[in-house]
């Protein structure tokens, strides 16, 4: 027989305004099983919480149910102090009358009447827990980083320094990302290259680092602690190993004009190529659409004039597996391309910018293209068209961000910072320009950010204009921008020499395929979900798969970098313990009853259905049934519910308590 | 974009195509019976209301618009219509009472009937690109217009507002592109296609449209167009009519001719500048298709 507590909460008045607690306590100490009942104003409290112990013990109780808040606030707590208590955890449930009840009514007597119901319901139930044991999981103390961007380096680099072992996989032949695109950057003016390079030379020679680059995540198996990824390396066309970096073959490459993606295809680069001097590796790779020996067969100069011997052009594509506990996504963002509107893509064009079709509208990275030092045009801000200084430019924010009626409402950040900041770079360098700048408003939140955007205005002479601008075309060699200077009330023409749009910061292309891949959410624009917007920001609801960076919503560098630390604080702390505990909520098959049709296997979300033989002991093989590994399984019960012969349960979640619920009511 | 086999519609000219736009009524039925599409003229049809009522009373523009959707049920198909101003006030309405009760309530007490909403009312070039399919449409050719230079002109009303005429992409829409390659003629890419011709300010301010004619007809010249073509008798008007007006302002020569949309197709259909009406135009357009052997 049964001896059940029941422990009602009055919340302080949350619960206890519309729900008359000792009513309550008395109605449902009457029921059937129950030993002992009472109620206290905060029982999540301290003096709460030992009331619950002191009555396990002295009342010598075999179940328990807290009637207070939802499960989601504080089953974990109640869980917790049960078990201190000695009993089983998952003997103790709670009856939700107040985000169910107390709340949602007015009337004290209905809603004394429902939430004696919702406990009677509760102490049906619990009567038929079961004693589950915790699992336990090993865990694999080393990490896979996707994305080799600004995130991705900080976090491979946190976590490495800890001494765990980091595979980190980057899909374009050098880690740097975008931050190594960039010219300077906000509020400091400070070089990214000057800044970034040594992260990824740290990155390169530190031991516990294993650098995959021209690389792509192929298949995620396993769950948290033991994930078994598999990695392709794609073909480099050259030994790492051999390679020296020396950068013969990239001078002797007779294909010297392919548009260099890294320059956002103002520059040209060999068909054998390193995308930018710093590169990280210093190893090149053979871009085989674009190579003659791809194409014909003819050429080979490259392994021609290689000294050691690196050039090979039979190399193939190879698959990694390796096995990791923790996985910390950093793929990062992309700007949104306005010539052109993605196939199936709810996002409208801005064919009015003439972005693709007019040479000199270009966008804010291939900007810091050409105020970069580095850049095609060694840091001289010239028209792309005829390569003249432009002495009139226009800036337009928000292109795409915060356009409902295009397809993206949220704001991308890190615009209105950078289009000030390109303000400034192009005072600094053509002394005789001017800027104007047309924005909905000025969003600088951040450490000296305002500042920095007043320093444009009040020193560095850009014009700001509130208002959108309604349409560009061409007109000779000058681009008319239209637009309205609200402030004012007028309409505002500008003959402009160049026109730069602050275009959307997007997810990274197929940011979905590798979610797919991973089992992780991400919203209807492909920015990652995060398990908890406020409290659980760095981890995905999928244990063991962390975020960092603009992979998960539009981030500035330094936001960019503290996610990165702190997803690597969390693969630390999943790493300090050798074992790992996981509830018990996991699907059960009866072998008996199970005839095979793998029903179950089908709807798995997770994967966790295997095939398991059973045999007599002669060793005869009499059926095979549905097996739940308990490592994988997430607990959703979606097989319970499939199962055509019932012979799959889900722990905690088993038909019966669900039956004895209904049948309380 | 699967095409329709039965070719019948409703036909809605609108005023102006009985007046000032006769010519395009006349290339309209024309080119249309030359392509085998079938045209039945409303019964009993009236103004839409035009750009003018809804600037005056909103239940007076809309239910003259209902009552004459109303009116277009009595004909099998849908409703084809010449005039991008009509074209635009019809679907205006169509949308308006599908979203709003209260305002079709209102209608329903004013038209004295039940507001119909089903009829889909379609542009001729919805029918020349869609319906009818521009691959027909090409084999229709009798005469293709090779080596005429065209500037398309939208003009405002045809694709704008967001999500009420959905003719095409409100920002670069292809549709008359797209028709005048199939009867084979050269367009131009230009920078004024979309703007606004002033449209019917030509009566209260001419000042403002000659301003922005002037701007179009300027743009298309500067693309190298020898004509242009437009969907609406308020932009035909502007550009053609003020075309002589606009050179005297401002100390400029244009000669540009000014096509509807049906004299090009219908030209190129095998037609004769007599069915398609090309006398009536301001600008003579014969000696420019004479040069190009299209006459």
């Amino acid at each position: 027989m049964s001896r059940i507590g029941v422990f009602i909460c009055h919340c302080g008045e949350n619960i206890s305004r519309t729900v008359d607690v000792e009513r309550v306590a008395a109605q449902v100490g009457k029921l059937p099983g129950v030993a002992f009942s009472t109620d206290y104003k905060y029982m999540c409290s301290d003096p709460g919480q030992n009331l619950l112990k002191k009555a396990i013990q002295e009342q010598k109780l075999s179940h328990i149910v807290v009637a207070a808040c939802s499960p989601r606030m504080h089953e974990r707590t109640f869980r917790k102090a049960v078990e201190a208590a000695g009993l089983n955890p998952f003997l103790c449930e709670m009856a939700n009358i107040r985000e169910h009840c107390s709340w949602v009514h007015e009337d004290k007597e209905e809603a004394t009447a429902k939430a004696i119901e919702i406990v009677g319901m509760m102490v049906e139930r619990v009567k038929k827990n079961r004693v589950l044991p915790t699992i336990t999981v090993p865990v694999t103390k080393r990490s896979l980083v996707i994305g080799g961007g600004i995130a991705g380096i900080q976090a491979a680099l946190d976590i490495a320094d800890c001494g765990h072992e980091v595979i980190l996989v980057e899909r374009e032949p050098s880690i740097g990302g975008h931050m190594a695109q960039l010219s300077e950057t906000f509020p400091t003016l400070d070089c990214s290259q000057c800044i970034m390079t040594p992260k990824m030379v740290d990155v390169a020679n530190h031991p516990k680092i294993t650098l995959y680059t021209w690389s792509e995540v192929e298949l995620v198996e396993g769950y948290i602690g033991n994930f078994q990824v598999t990695i392709r390396r794609k073909a480099r066309s050259v030994d790492e190993d051999k390679c020296t970096g020396c950068g013969v073959c990239m001078e002797k490459c007779p294909i010297k004009k392919i548009p260099n993606k890294f320059d956002c295809n103002l520059g040209m680069r060999p068909a054998i190529y390193v995308p930018f001097p710093q590169a990280v590796p210093n190893t090149p790779v053979i871009d085989r659409a674009n190579c003659t020996k791809f194409k014909t067969g003819k050429c080979g100069l490259c392994q021609k004039v290689c000294g050691p011997g690196a050039i090979d052009y039979e190399q193939e594509d190879t698959l990694v597996v390796e096995p990791v506990g923790a996985i910390v996504v950093a793929t990062g963002f992309d700007l949104y391309t306005i010539d052109e509107k993605p196939k199936g893509s709810a996002i409208k064009g801005y064919g009015e910018f003439g972005h693709g079709k007019i040479p000199d509208v270009i966008d804010g990275m291939t900007f810091e293209r050409l105020a970069s030092a580095s850049g095609p045009t060694g840091g001289k801000i010239l028209r792309p068209s005829d390569g003249k200084e432009p002495k009139q430019i226009v800036f337009i924010q928000c292109i795409g961000s915060r356009a409902r009626e295009k397809g993206i409402s949220y704001c991308s950040k890190v615009c209105c910072m950078y289009t000030a900041k390109h303000t400034m770079l192009y005072h600094h360098k053509v002394h005789d320009g001017q800027a104007y700048v047309f924005f909905m408003d000025a969003r600088t939140p951040g450490k000296n950010y305002d500042e920095f955007w007043r320093r444009s205005i009040e020193e560095e002479e850009a014009v700001y204009i509130r208002g959108m601008v309604s349409r560009l075309y061409q007109k000779g060699d000058k681009i008319v921008v239209m637009g309205s200077d609200i402030a004012v009330g007028v309409q505002v023409e500008i003959e402009a020499d160049m026109v730069v749009l602050a275009t959307a910061v997007q997810p990274q292309k197929g940011a979905d395929s590798l979610a797919q891949k991973l089992g992780i959410s991400y919203d209807k624009y492909n920015f990652y979900s995060e398990a908890h917007a406020k409290l659980r920001p760095v981890e995905c609801a999928t244990a063991g798969i962390y975020l960092a960076g603009a992979c998960q919503g539009p981030k500035d560098i330094p936001d960019a970098v503290s996610q990165a630390s702190a997803a690597a604080a969390k693969v630390m702390t999943l790493f300090a313990k050798d074992k790992l505990e996981r509830e018990p909520i996991v699907a059960r098959v009866k072998e008996g009853g199970c005839v095979g049709c793998f029903a179950c296997k089908k709807v798995c979300a997770y994967g966790a259905v295997e095939e398991k033989e059973i045999r007599d002991r002669q060793g005869n093989l009499i059926k095979v049934v549905a097996y739940v590994n308990p490592g994988v399984c997430g607990g959703c019960g979606t097989c319970q519910a499939t199962c055509p012969s019932k012979s799959v349960e889900l722990d905690g979640y088993t038909d019966e308590q669900i039956v004895a619920m209904i049948e309380a009511l | 974009m699967p095409t329709k086999n039965s070719l019948d519609y409703a036909y809605y000219p609108g005023c102006s195509l009985h007046a000032s736009a006769g010519e395009y009524d006349l290339s309209t039925r024309k080119l249309f019976k030359a392509l085998g599409i079938g045209l039945t003229e409303v019964p009993d049809w009236f103004c839409c209301g035009a750009t003018p009522a809804h600037n005056v009373d909103e239940l007076l523009s809309l239910s003259l618009c209902a009552k004459n959707l109303e009116l277009a049920e009595q004909v099998e198909g849908d409703l084809a219509v010449a005039c991008a101003a009509c074209f635009s006030r019809l679907k205006f309405t169509q949308h308006t009472l599908e979203e709003n009760s209260t305002k079709r309530k209102q209608v329903e007490t004013a038209i004295d009937a039940p507001v119909k909403l089903d009829g889909k009312v379609k542009h001729l070039l919805e029918i020349l690109a869609r319906d009818l399919g521009l691959e027909r449409l090409a084999a229709s050719v009798k005469k293709p217009l090779s080596g005429l230079k065209v500037a398309c002109y939208y003009g405002c009303l045809l694709t704008r507002p967001p999500d009420v005429p959905n003719l095409d992409c409100i920002e670069a829409p292809t549709i008359m592109e797209d028709v005048l390659g199939a009867v084979g003629a050269e367009t131009v890419a230009w920078s004024h296609r979309m703007e606004c011709c002033g449209a019917n300010f030509t009566l209260s301010r001419p000042g403002v449209v000659i301003q922005l004619t002037n701007a179009i007809l300027e743009s298309a010249k500067a693309a190298g167009a020898d004509c242009v073509m437009v969907g609406c008798p308020l932009c035909h008007g502007n550009l053609d009519i003020r075309q002589k007006e606009i050179e005297g302002v401002y100390k400029t020569t244009y000669n540009m001719p000014v096509f509807y949309l049906t004299q090009l197709v219908g030209l190129a259909a095998g037609l004769s500048a007599d069915q398609l009406g090309l006398d009536a135009l301001i600008v003579n357009p014969l000696p420019l298709l004479k040069e190009k052997h299209l006459l």
